[in-house]
């Protein structure tokens, strides 16, 4: 495996417990940075799945490359590749067996990269920029799903050029989640999609949206059997709706709450509220993460509907998230999401990845362990 | 007038507007009579042809290749070119840093006239009408341009009330100057029967010198004319008609109630809103001047209009300034709800006196009548709550554009102070689809690649050879 171009600074290399001395905010929750990270905003990050020993985690970015680390287990990050697309990275996905990594960018294209011999190949073509990237593993067929803002959605066998199956949305794809048999989009105008995957990938019903503003990040979550029952939607405006698919009761059942604004409610100032960009599940636990604009990341339990934790601000928003396969690591992203537009743009701004240990904190509070 | 249902178009739409001396060029008709009978033969030539019924009739005309290329896409269903350019006048909208932003909106209006023939909501022409208009109202180097003012007259057409929004125009001092704006005003009096008040917005145009000044004498010139020739019309027609009364020839008797036929009572309500309305209006209005001047037998149905009596006598354009927003279309005679079962009377003064309180059983005895009693339930057959079929009609938005525009120049106090949104909600939403954060820096990406592509080509041009 080719190590990343030496044009990169190390400088900061080494993991940050011992580095972060400074008193400034770009690192208030004293965590662990991850070695040489991306030279632009982090767009998107993910964890090895569970059947490959070890962790490794991908990240791509604006600066056109997706770069994979391994996490060792004292914390310690290498760097062990990169690939380029031509255009920023919009997505990035891991097949089953986490021999092969799915990379979805605004060039159009989706790649997929080969691990073991380290080789990219064109997989997907779009008529926009392709903003998700999903595997889908099923019993009888297994193939990626890309959202494009073309408003369409495909399906891609990966050794052929042309899709298996092309699926017309009302509205440019802003965010998708796959848990098999179930696979949601979040479009523009608030446009809800769920789909079922059994036998093959059709439209299971539109849902109203349960918010007021633009769909921006949406992750599926599971129920006691491990299977998908419904999604978590975040949007533009500070609010996450928790919404389930066939609930018993669903003006109880569904809700929505706010995060991600300034603590400013019994002043006089108005609130500030902060775009929600990123949701994960916790894979044993069931509870979830959100980051936001406003730099900070909190933890919550949807069932006992608590906040369990939220983070100091940091000096940059937090533009992605995730946790690894057994919950025991969160990393989370620290970069510009544009927000505020290019004005606020600073490409001299360092961008960091962040790795916290997750296994108490997202405990539910309740159980007694 | 601008958009009606598609495949509703009423001929006299046409001919009223023919009627009215409006240059109503069909490009189509044109490029077959240059381009020969050969032509006609080809199967492209053929398509507009069958639906034509529901193009869009535009002043301007059509381009006979854009509609075409439009009509040829709806009916393969490919849409995807039509999104991607779409697409690029959003993109464009959001990242233009030029000095003249009006330039895109003008483009994106005219080009998406031109590819939805139809018209219609996947158009999306009524909201990027209603966004473009909001977006420069505070520019004044546009309230007299003659682009704006054409999109604010497109956005008057295609709403339900155009004469508020040219008043309200007016208000604001956009389009004083400009010719277009008294021509496209007076239209509509004009065609809601209002000849003086047309003529009135023609004289204030020519008092105000809007420019061009030919042009607004033309189409004043115009005005009198049809007017004329309507009074000369109608003379005719009185003459004839005293002719006529001794012959009493039969005719079917006009604008009465229908009687029922068999048992059935039903009498279908016949409620023509909108644009059915108002070109409606123009021949009823006819319809009756002609029964009241005509004495015969029949003319035993004098038709009060009550609009034309109204509007005659408040015609004159007031020429006061609108500050206050009008008063909402709502309901005569409607209460506003209001919560009265928790208003408490002051039983008790400061000083401990007890006020009279309300004797809570009246004095004397309500006469009840023995044998009344409460009106028994109506049967229904059908449990409601069953039935699925119809479900409960949603509350309907009273909002007019008009108020929307209002409502945009006074935001509502509350809902500001309590909650601010830290991120650039304008740029997202400044054109007529909404953008999220990625699709503005993609476009940011897209364009600082173009610049790159297009110096590295130049400098390889200049020979350097060097491509970055």
């Amino acid at each position: 495996m080719s190590i990343f171009g030496t044009s990169t600074g190390f400088g900061s290399g080494g993991t940050g417990v011992f580095g972060s001395t400074t008193s400034d905010s770009h690192n208030p929750m004293k965590d662990v940075e991850v070695t040489s990270p991306p030279d632009d905003s982090i767009s998107c990050l993910a964890f090895s799945p569970p059947t490959m020993p070890g962790n490794f985690l991908i990240g791509g970015s604006w600066a056109n490359d997706v770069r994979c680390w391994e996490v060792q287990d004292n914390g310690q990050t290498v760097p062990k590749a990169q690939q380029m697309h031509t255009g920023p990275v919009l997505d990035v996905c891991w097949s089953d067996d986490g021999g092969k990594v799915f990379t979805a960018s605004c060039d159009k294209t989706a790649k997929m990269w080969d691990l073991n011999t380290n080789q990219a190949m064109q997989i997907a073509q779009h008529d926009g920029p392709i903003r998700t990237i999903h595997w889908i593993k099923s019993p009888n067929y297994s193939c990626v799903m890309t959202g494009s803002w073309d408003k369409t959605l495909k399906f891609w066998d990966t050794r052929s050029p042309s899709p298996m199956m092309s699926l017309q949305m009302p509205e440019r794809c802003y965010s998708a989640d796959v848990l098999y048999p179930m696979a949601v989009v979040a479009t523009a105008e608030r446009g809800l999609i769920v789909y079922q995957l059994e036998n093959q990938p059709s439209e299971f019903r539109r849902v109203d949206s349960p918010l007021k503003h633009q769909h921006r990040c949406l992750a599926i979550f599971k129920d006691k059997q491990n299977k998908p029952t419904g999604f978590a939607l975040g949007s533009i405006e500070g609010r996450v709706a928790i919404h389930y698919i066939n609930p018993p009761n669903p003006a109880k059942d569904n809700f929505t709450f706010k995060c991600h604004r300034s603590n400013g409610t019994n002043t006089a100032s108005p609130q500030d509220i902060y775009a929600v960009n990123a949701i994960a599940f916790h894979p044993v636990h069931g509870t979830l993460a959100t980051v936001g604009s406003d730099g900070r990341f909190s933890f919550w339990d949807k069932d006992a509907r608590t906040k369990l934790k939220t983070s100091e601000q940091l000096d940059q928003p937090i533009t992605a998230c995730c946790f690894n396969n057994n919950g025991n690591i969160f990393a989370y992203a620290s970069s510009y999401d544009w927000s505020k537009g290019h004005e606020y743009y600073n490409p001299q701004k360092k961008n960091y990845i962040f790795l916290r240990s997750a296994a108490e904190e997202l405990k539910p509070r309740n159980k007694k362990w | 007038m601008g958009v009606q249902p598609s495949g509703k178009k009423d001929h006299s739409y046409i001919e009223n507007l023919e009627k009215k001396g409006i240059i109503f060029t069909f490009n189509v008709f044109d490029s077959i009579d240059q381009t020969g009978t050969n032509t006609m033969a080809e199967g492209g030539e053929v398509e507009w042809e069958l639906c034509k019924e529901n193009i869009q009739p535009l002043k301007k005309g059509r381009d006979i290749s854009a509609l075409r290329e439009a009509l040829s896409h709806q009916q393969e269903g490919s849409s995807s070119h039509i999104n991607q350019h779409k697409q690029a006048f959003e993109s464009e909208l959001r990242v233009y840093e030029g000095d003249d932003p009006l330039d895109v909106w003008d483009r994106y209006v005219k080009w998406t006239e031109q590819t939805y023939p139809q018209g219609g909501k996947e158009s999306n022409l009524s909201v990027l009408l209603e966004r473009a208009v909001v977006r420069f109202t505070e520019d004044k180097k546009y309230h007299n341009d003659k682009r704006y003012i054409d999109i604010w007259v497109k956005f008057a057409q295609n709403g339900p009330e155009p004469l508020d929004i040219y008043r309200y125009m007016r208000a604001q001092g956009i389009g004083l100057q400009q010719a277009s704006f008294y021509i496209a005003w007076s239209e509509e009096y004009e065609n809601q029967g209002n000849f003086r008040a047309a003529d009135n917005v023609f004289q204030e145009g020519f008092k105000r010198e809007a420019e061009p000044h030919e042009r607004l004498l033309q189409f004043h010139k115009a005005l009198q004319a049809r007017v004329a020739r309507q009074v000369m019309a109608n003379m005719l027609e009185e003459e004839e008609e005293e002719e006529e009364t001794t012959a009493a020839k039969p005719e079917r008797a006009s604008l009465v109630d229908l009687k029922p036929r068999g048992k059935k009572k039903a009498v279908a309500p016949i409620n023509r809103v909108g644009a059915a309305l108002s070109s409606n209006q123009h021949s009823l209005q006819f319809q009756g001047s002609q029964a009241s001047a005509s004495s015969g037998q029949n003319s035993r149905l004098v038709i009060f209009d009550e609009q034309k009596a109204a509007s005659a006598e408040t015609s004159e354009p007031k020429l006061e300034t609108w500050k206050a927003p009008p008063p909402s279309k709502s309901k005569e005679n409607e209460q506003r709800p209001e919560k009265w079962s928790s208003v408490k009377m002051p039983m008790k003064s400061r000083f401990g006196h007890t006020v009279l309180a309300p004797p809570s059983k009246p004095n004397f005895q309500p006469f009840v009548e023995e044998l009344d009693q409460p009106p028994a339930m109506t049967p229904c057959k059908i449990n409601p709550a069953v039935n699925s079929v119809l479900s409960a009609r949603k509350p309907c938005r009273s909002e007019t554009p008009l108020k929307r525009l209002q409502l945009h120049h006074h935001p509502l106090q509350t809902e500001g102070a309590q909650e601010q949104s830290m991120y650039c909600k304008e740029l997202l939403l400044s054109g007529a689809a909404e953008f999220c954060f990625e699709e503005l820096r993609a476009e940011r990406y897209r364009q600082k690649m173009a610049v790159k592509l297009d110096s590295s080509a130049k400098e390889e041009q200049a020979g350097c050879g060097l491509s970055n």
